[in-house]
């Protein structure tokens, strides 16, 4: 814990990956390429954080890794078969909290399950499990129109949880939330993922985000060019959001992020 | 009705005033109809309007009471409801059944748009005397020209539903593994329901004008034909208290949808509240 932090090359790899992405590119129409070879490792039950300026393509290589854009050129490989839509091993959370209004929350936390073809009883005993976890479940019966921004999340967050999958893809599903919510839902995620075991790419704008959550920060570069710049983030876990807020390591992480996401847009 | 009473008193200190708002408009609306019947009377009695041409609330409940006694109502109710029932589940069967088609397939939609404003675009209730030669004179050439007009409503407002489903709602349901039968089950359907019933409603509306404009042109029995008949005779009182009787059944259905619409749409009341 003394170390300085490292500041690994790109290029970084891991032995077996859940996820791997080699010199993947991407464009829409004939213009310009959006991502413009892409290299990306990440190890099974990994944590990590994909951070980079507005429109550099984090969310364009989600898509891609959920196979919802395919590639151009490159291999995407997710523990060794190629991406598609509705793969039940993957779970992709939307920015948007995207709960149907015409269900409950109970009824919208089960929709997943449901899907994915768990049975009625089952359905319904797991949705209120995660429901208590993630504070909801006075709120059970409610139709989505009458939460806080900050319950429909958890709510989106427990349905995708209740579905225990092996992989998730997350595109800044906090970033609509005041600072004091997205600290309580931090740890609510964190606590979500530490039993799950599950390998989580999350997407965010939020530096302080990125390092509370993961383990390893990437930088993405501005022109699609990838990931440019890690930061291994030695935050012993189980973390506690609240608690890192004083932590001495956290803010040097803070500093070195920030510095790396400098370079990467001049 | 229950369910609704119930979602009120759910949202609590709410409960007790919305009761009490909705007994007063109950109470402002009584007042409305008797200062309305009051004034209409007082004018005849007053010598300010001609009871020959508008007739008195007296005239028409009497016209009405004759018509009820005289057994015409019934059976000429029977034909009319029977025309409009028939007209309008056939407008919602094949309404909501092109709907879908036309939302899943663009290339149809496409092809066929420019025939359908055509023929919505034209004034069926001229084409009744055509539809009586082609129908015949019973119940079959009313309830033709009703779906004229009732489907159409029902297909463009549940298109119109259809087509502007959230995008990010299918995504999430596509990314949790939904095919596409539970795509439409799940997400489609109920967001296009509220459009449906604004169609049904309407559509009702123009079905049951169909089915009476359709009998005033020919027809063996009907409301329609009553009022035909009644304005021959210049019975001012006996085409009103029919109006009424039209305006009251139409009421009726249209309160019998309002109810299995709080059932099914009971999360989306209240939704475009906006304070202030
Ligand atoms: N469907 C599309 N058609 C054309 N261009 C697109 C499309 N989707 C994304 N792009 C372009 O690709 C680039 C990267 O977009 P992307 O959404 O991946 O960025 P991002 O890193 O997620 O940005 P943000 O942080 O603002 O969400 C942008 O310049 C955008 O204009
Ligand atoms: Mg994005």
């Amino acid at each position: 814990m003394t170390s300085e932090a490292t500041v690994g090359t790109p290029g970084w790899t891991v032995e077996a990956p859940d996820i791997r992405v080699r010199g993947v590119r991407v464009h829409f129409g004939t213009s310009r390429h959006v991502l413009t070879g892409v290299d990306l490792d990440v190890a099974s039950g990994e944590f990590i954080a994909l951070i980079g300026a507005s429109g550099c393509g984090k969310t364009t290589l989600l898509n891609v890794i959920a196979g919802l854009v395919p590639a151009a050129e490159g291999t995407v490989m997710i523990r060794d078969r190629p991406p598609a839509a509705g793969r039940s091993d993957i779970c992709y959370i939307l920015a948007r909290d995207a709960l149907l209004p015409w269900r409950t929350v109970l009824s919208n936390v089960a929709y997943g399950m449901e899907l994915s073809g768990v049975g009625r009883a089952e359905r319904e005993r797991r949705a209120r499990v995660y429901l208590e976890r993630v504070g909801l479940r006075d709120v059970a019966d409610f139709f989505p129109s009458r939460l806080s921004q900050g319950m429909r999340q958890r709510a989106s967050l427990a349905r995708a949880f209740a579905v225990e999958r092996s992989l998730y893809l997350m595109d800044e599903p906090f970033s609509a939330l005041d600072s004091q919510t997205k600290l309580l839902l931090h740890d609510q995620l964190l606590s979500l993922w530490e039993s799950s075991h599950a390998t989580v790419v999350f997407v965010t704008h939020d530096i302080g985000e990125a390092i509370t959550l993961s383990d390893r920060v990437l930088v993405m570069s501005r022109r699609g060019a990838g990931v440019v710049e890690q930061i291994h983030v030695d935050l012993p876990r189980p973390r506690s959001a609240e608690a890192l807020q004083a932590d001495e390591r956290y803010h040097d992480l803070y500093r070195l992020a920030w510095t790396a996401l400098r370079a990467s847009t001049a | 009705m229950t369910d609704m009473v119930r979602s009120e008193a759910g949202l609590g200190a709410a409960a007790g005033t919305n009761g009490s708002r909705s007994r007063s408009v109950l109470g402002a609306r009584i007042v409305f109809l008797l200062a309305f019947l009051v004034a209409w009377q007082g004018a005849v009695a007053l010598g300010l309007a001609n009871p020959a041409f508008i007739a008195t609330p007296v005239g028409v409940a009497r016209s009405l009471l004759h018509l009820i006694v005289g057994g015409k109502l019934l059976p000429n109710l029977a034909t009319t409801l029977l025309e409009i029932l028939l007209s309008f589940v056939a407008s919602v069967i094949f309404g909501v059944a092109s709907a879908i088609v036309l939302d899943r397939s663009e290339w149809l939609n496409r092809t066929l748009s420019p025939f359908l404003t055509a023929f919505n675009s034209m004034p069926r209730i001229a084409l009744g005397p055509l539809f009586i030669l082609w129908f015949g004179i019973g119940i079959m050439s009313k309830a033709v020209l009703a779906f004229s007009l009732g489907y159409f409503i029902i297909l463009l407002s549940t298109l119109g539903g259809l087509k502007n489903v959230d995008r990010d709602l299918l995504l999430m349901s596509r990314l949790f593994g939904a095919s596409q039968a539970r795509l439409f089950w799940h997400v489609r359907l109920p967001w296009a329901l509220p459009g449906v019933f604004a169609g049904l409603r309407l559509s009702l509306i123009y079905c049951s004008a169909g089915a009476v404009i359709g009998e005033m042109i020919a027809a063996q029995s009907g409301l329609g034909l009553l009022v035909q008949s009644y304005s021959g005779r210049f019975d001012v009182a006996g085409v009103m208290a029919l109006i009424l009787v039209v305006a009251v059944m139409v009421m009726a259905l249209t309160s019998l949808m309002d109810l299995c619409e709080r059932r099914l749409l009971a999360w989306s009341k209240g939704s475009t509240d906006v304070p202030g």
